[in-house]
């Protein structure tokens, strides 16, 4: 394999509006100062969509038991922060950019919002409508929710989402207050801190309590299969909610484990049935398999896009969106369907006009490892800040082929298969667990045919499975002459290591080892420490 | 009390990777099965014409290297293990199974397969991954046998020839049974209110029975066995407290000798490399082929912290509280192997359940590799010592 | 008739025009997210005050 060297490309097209970025901050600050000027047009429509989600908001603020469930939990608070999410992602972005990502985000909150309402309605703290709470599947964080594609009048509802998962993404310090909370019932501090806040809010009496009964599943790694029995010893023996644990093999890409794991699927499923008087509906798992078919083709597509000159859908977008889609939608919303089209039709716009997201692009890079959660939008500040185009990212290599869906006797045996393949190859443990070949092997394959000229790797220092492969990345990134830029972060907890901290690493090999300025020097060091 | 005949040769056998029995036997014409997790059943890799060896790291020094490649968030035994087999330790395997049961286990044998790091110039050695079910069930069950077949009889039989028919897997587990007998035996001693046996001595038996060839050893052992029997104890028990050792590997005799030193005696070892219930020995009947039921034995008797059902999960508190009251215990250390993410979780659940719900003193404590003699250690296990003496009063008054 | 049309229109138009101008105020100088910032911390003393059934 020969890495090829890529050449700057500048863009024809002038940046409106504001172009230093670093300057919008405010030292010390949650907030930034003031919101970007993005020239008249981009202005404005960014302007409408934070209407939009003000609305959202507003809505959701409007219900008496919305109010008692805020004061209630303590992360409802990180909430105040989410049009500042918006500003994060959107930083520097015009044009179609602007739109697509307004497109996905503003998308995940409406389902955020939804998925809150039903929280807040059922949670026998605040709505306490136990009706309502029966038809709630609970499911984990990060679990691949396949298995709920034949329930249609089933609400598939993560506790964790909201109250970690999102939580961090809105306010980098959402979590420590979790996190010290399980260190003090003796959880080291050297474990993943996701399974480890998710745990602590179990642990702090902060989950909300409903459902039907839930289904834990193993992924994403030993943490987050241990961390579930610190959950389900409250859930299954204080409230009463009965627990299935999945187990989706670790070895995903052999044969000799399919049967296993398509046989979970099918217990699963019937202990769905049992807690919940439901059956499962095939038509409406096939409806919901064509979306999820359509999901991967157009992700297929951008990706595709992404390997020539003029990238589209890329970076923190891509992984939040594919994310979201993925895992957690699952083909079981129209809505994102919908989405995809309209992100696919800009993304063809934006490519046919040859569009460019930055200046300049001066290297095309493969974002590898599990990204920092508090800091997400670094993939934007990358392209901003160093003209790095942040091609695709670990966790949006996911599955890219189809699954059955048309409805035959043959196909509802292999459906079986298709839903224990997309639990097993869910997002981040498709990489970190079946062997080293998924995540170094593939790297590398990933490189080349991006004609990428750098790798950043997110080192998630307390991820073990990619700690696990840290010597072998960096030689062989030396043997294959690959620029390989370290990032190592603590993924919820911004104490170990801050998103400065994050940003010097990429700024001290740009400027020693590439010896390159960057694109917008105000973007290089930012008081963001104490920043939502 | 007078030293046993045989410790310092079970002692040194402890002092190497390779040791003399692993080579008398490799002489003998055997092949020598490397493996590291007690979920690989190890009847399986003890068939006629194989043995296995279960790798430790003896005499660490510098893992700097081990360091490199798995970084310093990995535990240490997986870096040792690997810096072991980089300085060429562990050249002697003739084949590695491993099954996925930790992440760091997992790499660690990962970087030795692509590092080159085992099997030089040994043309049939192979590298062996298995899957092991997570929840102890009819499912779990099929998987486990089919794995133990593709990943540990198939590449047997088919790199080195080995007889891997029903009968000699009986073959096999009766020998597996007969060292898990003379362990029992000679472990019962450690119930007697003023114990014949030190939890060290027992410690260096049990684990000399991973790492050589068993049928080497068995004279020894029987040897001892009936040592132990006449064995005079000192006049009053030597200890302040009889304490139960669980959690994560420990195969560092060094760690048992340290908390004796500190005036306790660890009168049940419920860890890997331990003998509960690593131990136990394999019930076979004759209605159902040998595998399926050894397998069955492993997934549901194991102790591991990764079997994620409810059952298994309480079941582990049970068990480590029926080994407390089986083996007269006055409490209940839970260690860690520092980094470790099962026995992180498993340590902090297991100690406040033990505490709170079965209401037995615990000291929770996490631990390097080799811990030499750790004053810090020392220090924790003393104090743990003296506020069992107060409890203990405290009943009295 | 037609006057009191254009007055409604006069009077949507100076309606929108101040919604615009109000909102578009707080959207550019950020001062939806200066208000929640400083709501934060009053917020996170009233969860302390919480009473909880902390345990494992």
């Amino acid at each position: 394999m020969a890495v090829k060297k890529f050449n700057k490309m500048v863009n024809p097209e002038k940046i409106k509006g504001d172009t230093r970025y670093g300057d919008l901050y405010k030292p010390h600050g949650k907030v930034r100062k003031r919101r970007e000027w993005r020239g008249v047009g981009d202005t404005l429509y960014d302007y409408s969509r934070w209407l939009g989600i003000m609305l959202t908001l507003g809505k959701f603020m409007a219900k008496p038991r919305n109010i008692k469930f805020f004061f209630r939990y303590r992360w409802m608070a990180n909430y105040l922060a989410v049009p500042m999410m918006v500003d994060r992602f959107t930083q520097g972005l015009r044009g179609e950019y602007l739109r697509m990502t307004h497109e996905e985000q503003d998308l995940i909150i409406i389902d955020v919002a939804k998925l809150l309402n039903t929280m807040a309605r059922a949670d026998r703290r605040t709505g306490n409508d136990e009706e309502f709470s029966k038809i709630n599947v609970l499911v984990d964080e990060n679990e691949m929710t396949a298995v709920m594609m034949g329930f249609p009048n089933l609400k598939c509802t993560s506790r964790e989402t909201p109250s970690t998962y999102v939580s961090v993404l809105l306010n980098q310090h959402a979590m420590e207050h979790y996190i010290d909370v399980a260190q003090e019932y003796g959880l080291p501090g050297d474990v993943c801190p996701m399974p480890e806040a998710e745990a602590g809010v179990s642990i702090d009496d902060d989950a909300p309590i409903f459902g039907a009964c839930a289904v834990q599943c193993n992924t994403t790694c030993d943490g987050s299969l241990l961390g579930n029995g610190v959950i389900s010893e409250r859930l299954e023996k204080e409230d009463g909610i009965p627990v299935f644990q999945l187990p989706a093999p670790l070895r995903h890409k052999e044969d000799d484990v399919q049967d296993y794991a398509a046989e979970e699927i099918r217990r699963a499923i019937a202990f769905i049935e049992e807690n919940t008087g439901h059956k499962w509906d095939w038509d409406y798992y096939f409806e919901c398999a064509k979306r999820v078919n359509f999901a991967t083709k157009c992700r297929n597509e951008w990706l595709d896009m992404n390997k020539t000159d003029y990238p589209q859908i890329f970076g923190g977008n891509l992984a939040l969106y594919t994310e979201t889609n993925y895992m957690a939608i699952c083909g079981k919303v129209p809505e994102f369907e919908k989405c995809d089209r309209k992100l696919m039709k800009l993304a063809e716009k934006a490519y046919k006009k040859r569009k460019m997201a930055a200046p300049e692009y001066r290297h095309r890079a493969i974002v590898w490892g599990v990204q920092s959660h508090f800091y997400m939008d670094f993939l934007v500040w990358l392209l901003n800040c160093w003209g790095i185009v942040p091609l695709t990212d670990m966790l949006s290599c996911i599955n890219t082929e189809m699954i059955a869906d048309t409805d035959t006797p043959e196909n509802r045996e292999q459906a079986y298969y298709d839903m224990a393949m997309l639990t097993e190859e869910m997002i981040m443990r498709n990489r970190t667990h079946g062997g080293y070949k998924v995540l170094l092997d593939d790297l590398f394959e990933f490189v080349e045919q991006y004609n990428a000229d750098m790798i950043i790797l997110w080192e998630h220092i307390t991820c073990k499975a990619l700690d696990g492969m840290h010597g072998l990345f960096e030689d062989r990134a030396r043997e294959l002459g690959v620029p390989l830029i370290w990032v190592d972060h603590q993924l919820f907890d911004p104490r170990v290591i801050s998103r400065q901290g994050v940003r010097d690493q990429v700024n001290s090999y740009m400027r020693t080892v590439m010896q390159e300025e960057p694109l917008d020097p105000t973007l290089e060091v930012l008081d963001d420490e104490n920043a939502w | 009390m007078k030293d046993l005949k045989h410790l310092i040769y079970f002692e040194d056998l402890l002092q190497e990777a390779n040791n003399d029995l692993i080579r008398q036997a490799q002489e003998d014409g055997k092949k020598c099965i490397g493996y590291m997790c007690e979920n690989v059943p190890e009847p399986l890799l003890n068939l006629p014409g194989c043995f296995s060896a279960r790798l430790r790291a003896p005499r660490t020094g510098s893992i700097d290297v081990g360091t490199y490649y798995l970084t310093s968030f990995l535990c240490e035994y997986s870096r040792a293990i690997l810096e072991r087999a980089l300085e060429g330790g562990y050249n002697f395997l003739d084949a590695m199974v491993t099954p996925d049961g930790c992440t760091m286990l997992n790499r660690c044998v990962e970087n030795m397969e692509l590092l080159k790091a085992a099997g030089k110039e040994k043309d049939k050695f192979f590298w062996e991954y298995m899957e092991i079910p997570m929840k102890a069930d009819y499912n779990g069950l099929d998987l486990y046998v089919l794995q133990c077949k593709n990943h540990i009889l198939k590449p047997l039989a088919e790199n080195y020839g080995i007889d891997v028919s029903d009968a000699a897997i009986r073959k096999a587990v009766a020998e597996h049974n007969h060292i898990c007998e003379l362990l029992r035996a000679i472990g019962d001693f450690r119930k007697l209110d003023n114990p014949t046996i030190t939890g060290y001595e027992y410690n260096v038996l049990c684990l000399a029975s991973y790492v050589a060839p068993k049928y080497l050893i068995v004279d020894k052992l029987e040897e001892t066995l009936e040592e132990l029997k006449t064995r005079e104890p000192d006049p009053k028990p030597w200890f302040k407290a009889r304490v139960l050792v669980v959690g994560s590997e420990v195969d560092d005799t060094d760690f048992i000798k340290l908390i004796e030193d500190s005036g306790a005696f660890v009168c049940a070892d419920r860890f890997c490399y331990g003998s509960l219930p690593g131990r136990d020995p394999i019930v076979l009947n004759d209605d159902e082929d040998a595998l399926t039921q050894i397998c069955s034995q492993y997934m549901y008797r194991g102790e591991c912290p990764r079997y994620m059902n409810t059952q298994k999960m309480d079941g582990r508190r049970e068990y480590v509280d029926k080994m407390a009251k089986e083996y007269k215990a006055d409490g209940i250390i839970y260690q860690q192997m520092k980094f470790c993410d099962p026995w992180a979780y498993e340590k902090m659940m297991g100690s406040h359940i033990l505490r709170n719900r079965y209401n037995w003193p615990v000291l929770a404590v996490d631990r390097p590799y080799s811990i030499g003699s750790s004053g810090q250690m020392r220090t924790r296990v003393q104090a743990f010592m003296e506020s069992i003496d107060i409890k203990k009063i405290q009943k009295e008054d | 008739m037609k006057k009191k049309l254009l007055k409604a229109l006069l009077y949507v138009l100076t309606g929108g025009l101040a919604f615009f101008v109000v909102t578009f105020t707080v959207y550019f100088f950020n001062l939806d997210m200066k208000l929640t910032s400083a709501i934060e911390p009053f917020l996170l003393k009233w969860y302390d005050r919480i009473p909880r059934n902390q345990h494992l």
